[in-house]
């Protein structure tokens, strides 16, 4: 399994790092600035892709972010992360450009958040994806399901689960409740899943199947023979 | 805390993996998933898909993608 990413170490080494590159540009080393952004393009860029959907967009709203992130590198304050400072200037910046290019709120989507869950795959995964898959395969498995998630909800879960934002944090650059939020998150977790399942899952054998119906249908019955039994 | 049912035990999953739930949220669960197979499986294929996205190192930025922030950043660094 490879190393987890950036964003996932909590300890001061990374973060630590890009501080001292913050202050060196702010100390007039204006090179340093180049640094950074070799930090945390590649996570950048995931968060607009994750906003706007397409490339080109996701390459301009890059740019905008780093441009205004050095712009404004004076006013970064060591109490958060850089990381989460510029994953803030990052999403404001692929909001702003996706509202400029849109006409209306999507409010079919927002309100499909309030629903209840569903889920529909029920078989268990094989133990290992990495023995089933190369390192590559699996990444692009993981992306293909972030691009497929719909908006409202691939946001949440890249500001959350793949850039490590709090609740309280992500919920904040996106301008929603925490409930909210988690609500999305919810439904973002439960996508994932099932857009990974085909791939992962362990097929099941008739035996099994017959067994799994069984339970399925019937657990209530199964307790009330067990305590019947004074099991 | 009383029996919770699937729904119940699926809109507290998010909790559940976040290690946000009490002592006493868990332990409800817990006893569901024991018995309930599906959602034990929910639980589990969830919390394997969440690993392997924390897991996994992000794609590279598209080579032209890069090489015109590169570009970009080139003029603001040198002030233009």
């Amino acid at each position: 399994m490879s190393g987890m990413t950036e964003n996932h170490l909590t300890e001061d080494g990374p973060s630590q790092d890009d501080f001292l590159l913050v202050k060196r540009v702010l100390g007039g080393d204006r090179r340093a600035f180049e640094s950074l952004v070799r930090r945390h393009e590649r996570r950048v860029f995931r968060v607009t892709l994750a906003v706007l959907g397409n490339v080109e967009d996701a390459e301009e709203a890059m740019q905008d972010a780093f441009t205004k992130a050095f712009r404004h590198l004076d006013q970064f304050r060591n109490e958060a992360r850089f990381s989460t400072w510029l994953t803030r200037i990052t999403v404001n910046q692929a909001i702003e450009k996706r509202n400029a290019r849109r006409q209306y709120v999507p409010l079919v989507e927002a309100e499909m958040a309030e629903g209840p869950v569903t889920p529909r795959r029920y078989e268990p995964w094989r133990s290992n994806p990495e023995e089933l898959y190369g390192k590559q395969e699996i990444l692009r498995m993981i992306e293909a399901a972030i691009q497929s998630l719909p908006e409202i909800y691939r946001e949440a879960f890249v500001l959350r689960d793949v850039e490590g934002l709090k609740a309280e944090e992500a919920a904040d650059v996106l301008g929603i409740t925490v409930p909210a939020l988690k609500s999305r998150l919810l439904r973002a977790r439960l996508m994932m899943r099932e857009s990974l399942a085909p791939s992962l899952e362990q097929p099941p054998t008739l035996g099994k199947k017959i067994l799994h119906a069984a339970q399925d249908m019937g657990t209530a019955v199964a307790m009330r023979m067990m305590k019947a039994a004074g099991k | 805390m009383p029996m919770m049912d699937c729904k119940e035990v699926l809109s507290n999953l998010s909790n559940y993996v976040d290690n946000d739930a009490s002592a006493e949220l868990r332990t409800a669960i817990e006893q569901h998933i024991g018995r309930c197979r599906r959602c034990r499986v929910v639980f589990d294929t969830t919390e394997r898909a969440l690993k392997m996205v924390i897991d996994v190192e992000p794609f590279e930025v598209p080579l032209a993608v890069s090489a015109r922030l590169y570009t970009k950043l080139e003029k603001l660094l040198s002030g233009a």
